[in-house]
């Protein structure tokens, strides 16, 4: 499963090797297309590096200097990004080098990378697949073992659907834990930077590595002394009960199987329900359309990203900049954000859509004063297939629902694998209080024996380079 | 005036800080183009907004010595419009929660005497980039763009041009005096848009008419006034005020109505979700009070009263906060006010201009002014030296008293030495002397012109007319 890190080190410094692994994954790409561009350099070591010198994916919605910020579009497909993000830089001090930028959904909206305008990612279970979205490309460039580990966003799942399409773990953080600096903003309230990787320790260091406290972003935050304290154990899991019928029979049997798990474990188990569900998807869009609409304003052609050659008028420049560089799922959900805000129409809808998030935020608050962690899906299906045949884009909105609300109320989850079923993976998702990622990994982590990790038809193996 | 008259200003002051607003590139004028930018104050993707902290205490500050209420937890908000000059095509600016709200401002207006304008509130934002026209070209320097503002906007509170030109003078006066901004219309660290309306008296508010482009107080005044009364022509004729924004057209002396813009003005305001809201601590509150000073209708008024000076001697003097500390400082080691005030109104000011002096970082500190004028007072130097000493202070950094040493300017008081001069001038001039002594008076004054030639004009004057009266 390519989980040796010294392995991966002793290739990032060898010229020879290094030229190996760009062919392998070259190859294995031209299949898979999980980057939009990909360089391995040779880089010096660094001594004691908590990374340990490994090669990293990273999203293209995420600035590395000198490197391309596509975000999946036309309108950014010339961009070289001037600055690195933080998130990412921290990482780059620790010893990881970034080797390329993956696929993802145009701007981050999407839940299948099917959005991209630039490239075409499938899962490496089955190439008639998607990988899920918008961080696909990170996903299966994880899971086909290309990298150790990828970075990603996520906004309403972004993270933990494509890691959990692709069988590989996924972690969103808690809200304002990682910098959003160099994060291309969609939705500022709701994003977060997130990574995913088949090794949990890994995870966890890399998590460690990125977060803190960012002068370039005023919305971060570290967490309050009282929750690093040691405390009793915390083995309190709530089990979000789920209609018959609302989960595909693979999806529905893991999540049982996960409950078994866990109870074997030494959980305590308790059904959950979770009356506010059903405002999640409504609030979510509303408030993620909303804030994109206004961060995709930036988008012109006057500074940078492309731009017709002659335009009348500025005005006319910037409209047909943004016709001819926008997909057609980025133009609705910017439209639809300006009409969320609209003068008269505000109050009753971006007004509403947030005291109904607090309402939420308050429910799920509610929940975390009895229980420890929550149990859930992460999507009412496996995989699903490419063109949209199974599932239509209306319906794949509808199915953010047990992701979205992690973002809505700021909490971290974690996406974790739990085998496979019909030849495509299965997972659930664990979702913890503020700053509590600590118990997302060590609930994970007591998980993992009951679901041995195995690796896709579409794999490179590390162990071939010599 | 038939009508009632509304007018409210929505003024924007440059803010005096380091850095930019939102990003640390310098906050300064003049340097080439696109030199003092950033991927933050570009909108690139991914950048984030860093509040500049002495921005807010300036904003602070000025909301504060408005008396306006402060707000304990202000909030930043996205005001979304796309424009070619906007880098993200939203301005971070505030909507709900300003900085300062419900103030006012007591100002000497004429006509109405001391009135109180009131304020509706004052927030602070981001200025745009510029936009250069050249020809059928059009360019962008992004070097403004990011820039702190302060945005102040008064009730509709002003009756006629010239009460708002007043109202701005004054009000300019008051932020120099804060140190907040240079506040200056022509070199663009302030702007003034004004709201118009007339109606019937009684009837309250009218349709209102925005006029923009007013580069100084005087325009802002012109510009009133000719809207004032392109509105009663209207009103008169039975017509209808068009609703618009027009401009001031200083050529024409007109204002003209501005092309109309195609999107109307629904700027979708909604909280800034990468800024959390401001809530000023103990020691943030602390330095704003710390930096408030008295302001300029308080220290006109003081003059006249703590010092006897004049109502023009004090207009002059508190019209520049420098030249009101070089005033009391000076006097205050002992100076008589009534000198100091009017070396400073005519010497004083003569060489300020002529050399393009900031009186703050000049030569004359009050300890070399007060010098200057006890040499006089002591009978040391004449007036007339003094004035060339008051020069050299400028010129060459020193105090007047080694000034006068070095120079050999102090005044021959001697009266032996003056004897001997004068006695030298009448013998070399007789005829004159004759003259005098039979009865042409006049020639004195000639005399003693010579008698102050031939001693480099440092002959005491009233001793040496003494000892001409002798001699004669």
């Amino acid at each position: 499963m390519n989980l040796d890190m010294r392995k991966w080190s002793s290739i990032m410094q060898d010229h020879q090797k290094i030229k190996q692994y760009e062919e392998k994954v070259r190859q294995l790409d031209s299949v898979l297309g999980c980057f939009l561009s990909f360089q391995p350099d040779i880089k010096p070591p660094i001594a004691n590096a908590e990374m340990g010198n490994i090669p990293v994916a990273v999203k293209d919605n995420i600035a590395v200097r000198d490197m391309p910020l596509t975000c999946g579009s036309r309108i950014l497909e010339n961009l070289k990004a001037p600055y690195t993000a933080t998130a990412i830089h921290k990482l780059q001090q620790a010893g990881a080098s970034v080797v390329g930028k993956t696929n993802m959904d145009e701007f981050g909206m999407g839940s299948s990378t099917e959005n991209s305008a630039l490239g075409k990612t499938v899962n490496p279970w089955d190439t008639g697949k998607v990988t899920g979205g918008s961080s696909g490309g990170s996903a299966a460039a994880t899971a086909s073992g290309i990298v150790p580990l990828a970075i990603g966003s996520d906004t309403g799942g972004s993270v933990r659907q494509p890691a959990n399409f692709c069988g590989v773990y996924g972690l969103k953080p808690t809200y304002g834990s990682i910098s959003r600096y160099g994060l291309t903003a969609y939705a500022s309230s709701l994003e977060v930077i997130g990574a995913m990787s088949y090794d949990l320790q890994l995870l966890k260091v890399a998590f460690d590595v990125m977060k803190g406290i960012d002068p370039h972003d005023q919305s971060s935050v570290s967490a309050p002394s009282s929750i690093t304290a040691p405390g009793q154990s915390k083995l309190r899991a709530a089990v979000l009960k789920v209609d018959s019928g609302a989960l595909d029979a693979n999806v529905s049997q893991s999540y049982t199987q996960a409950c078994q798990s866990l109870q074997k474990n030494g959980y305590s188990l308790e059904d959950v329900e979770i009356p506010t569900m059903k405002y999640v998807i409504p609030a979510y869009y509303t408030i993620a359309a909303a804030e994109a609409s206004a961060n995709l304003a930036r988008y012109n052609g006057m500074r940078y990203g492309k731009a017709p050659n002659h335009a009348e008028t500025p005005g006319q420049l910037m409209k047909k900049a943004r016709h001819d560089g926008f997909g057609a799922e980025v133009k609705l959900r910017i439209l639809l954000g300006t009409y969320v805000l609209r003068s008269g129409f505000q109050d009753q809808y971006y007004g509403q859509a947030q005291k109904v998030r607090t309402l939420i935020r308050q429910e799920i608050s509610r929940i975390f004063e009895k229980f420890d962690v929550i149990l859930m899906p992460v999507f009412p299906t496996q995989a699903f297939s490419c063109g949209g045949t199974d599932m239509d884009s209306y319906q794949q909105r509808l199915a953010d629902v047990f992701t979205s609300l992690a973002n809505l109320a700021g909490l971290p989850a974690l996406a974790l694998p739990t085998g496979h079923a019909d030849g495509l993976p299965t997972g659930v998702q664990i979702m913890g209080s503020a700053f509590g990622e600590d118990q997302l990994f060590s609930a994970a982590s007591a998980m993992a024996e009951d679901f041995p990790l195995q690796a896709p038809p579409n794999f490179l193996d590390i162990g071939d380079i010599r | 005036m038939k009508y009632d008259v509304f007018i409210g200003l929505e003024i924007h002051i440059h803010l005096k800080t380091q850095s930019k607003m939102f990003c640390s590139c310098p906050a300064v004028y003049g340097d080439e183009p696109n030199t003092n930018i950033c991927p933050v104050c570009l909108g690139y993707p991914g950048t984030l907004p860093q509040a500049n902290r002495f921005a807010m205490e300036l904003g602070y500050r000025v909301a504060h010595a408005l008396q306006c209420r402060l707000s304990e937890r202000t909030l930043f908000a996205r005001k979304n419009y796309f424009y070619p000059d906007m880098p993200k095509n939203y301005q971070i600016s505030q909507f709900e929660n300003p900085i300062g709200e419900d103030g006012h401002m007591v100002v000497a207006l004429p006509e109405s005497g001391e009135r109180s304008i009131r304020i509706h509130d004052v927030h602070i934002e981001e200025d745009a980039g510029k936009m250069i026209h050249a020809g059928a070209d059009t360019f962008q320097d992004f070097n403004r763009a990011g820039f702190p503002l302060l945005e102040i906007v008064t009730e509709p509170d002003l009756k006629s041009g010239e009460e708002t030109e007043a109202f701005l003078r004054d009000f300019q006066r008051t932020i120099r005096y804060l140190c907040v901004s240079d506040a200056n219309m022509d070199e663009g660290s302030m702007k003034c848009d004004a709201n118009i309306s007339i109606n019937h008296p009684g009837k309250g508010l009218g349709t209102k008419v925005e006029l923009k482009n007013m580069n100084s107080p005087r325009f802002v005044r012109l510009g009133i006034n000719h809207e004032i009364a392109r509105h009663s022509k209207v009103l008169d004729e039975g017509g209808e005020i068009v609703q618009e924004t027009r401009l001031w057209n200083e050529n024409r002396d007109i204002t003209e109505s501005m092309r109309r813009k195609e999107e109307s003005d629904d700027y979708r305001y909604f909280p800034e979700p990468d800024i959390p809201p401001f809530c000023p601590d103990r020691e943030f509150m602390q330095k704003v009070e710390e930096s408030l000073v008295e302001l300029p209708l308080t220290i006109k008024k003081r003059l006249v009263s703590q010092y006897g000076l004049t109502l023009e001697q004090s207009e002059f003097l508190h019209d520049d906060y420098e030249r009101v500390k070089l005033f009391e400082d000076t006097v205050a080691l002992g100076a008589t006010a009534h000198n100091v005030a009017a070396w400073l109104s005519s010497d004083v000011k003569k060489i300020l201009n002529r050399d393009s002096i900031n009186i703050g970082d000049s030569s004359l500190t009050p300890q070399r002014f007060n010098q200057l004028l006890a040499l006089i007072e002591d009978g040391v130097i004449s007036g007339k030296i003094a004035k060339n000493v008051l020069d050299e202070i400028f010129k060459t950094d020193t105090d007047p008293q080694e000034i006068v040493k070095k120079n050999n300017w102090a005044q021959i008081t001697d009266k032996e030495a003056l004897t001997t001069i004068i006695d030298k001038v009448l013998s070399d001039n007789p005829q004159v002397v004759q003259a005098i002594r039979e009865g042409d008076h006049k020639q004195r004054g000639w005399l003693m012109g010579q008698v102050m030639q031939a001693s480099d004009g440092k002959a005491a004057p009233e001793v040496s007319a003494k000892i001409l009266q002798e001699r004669l």
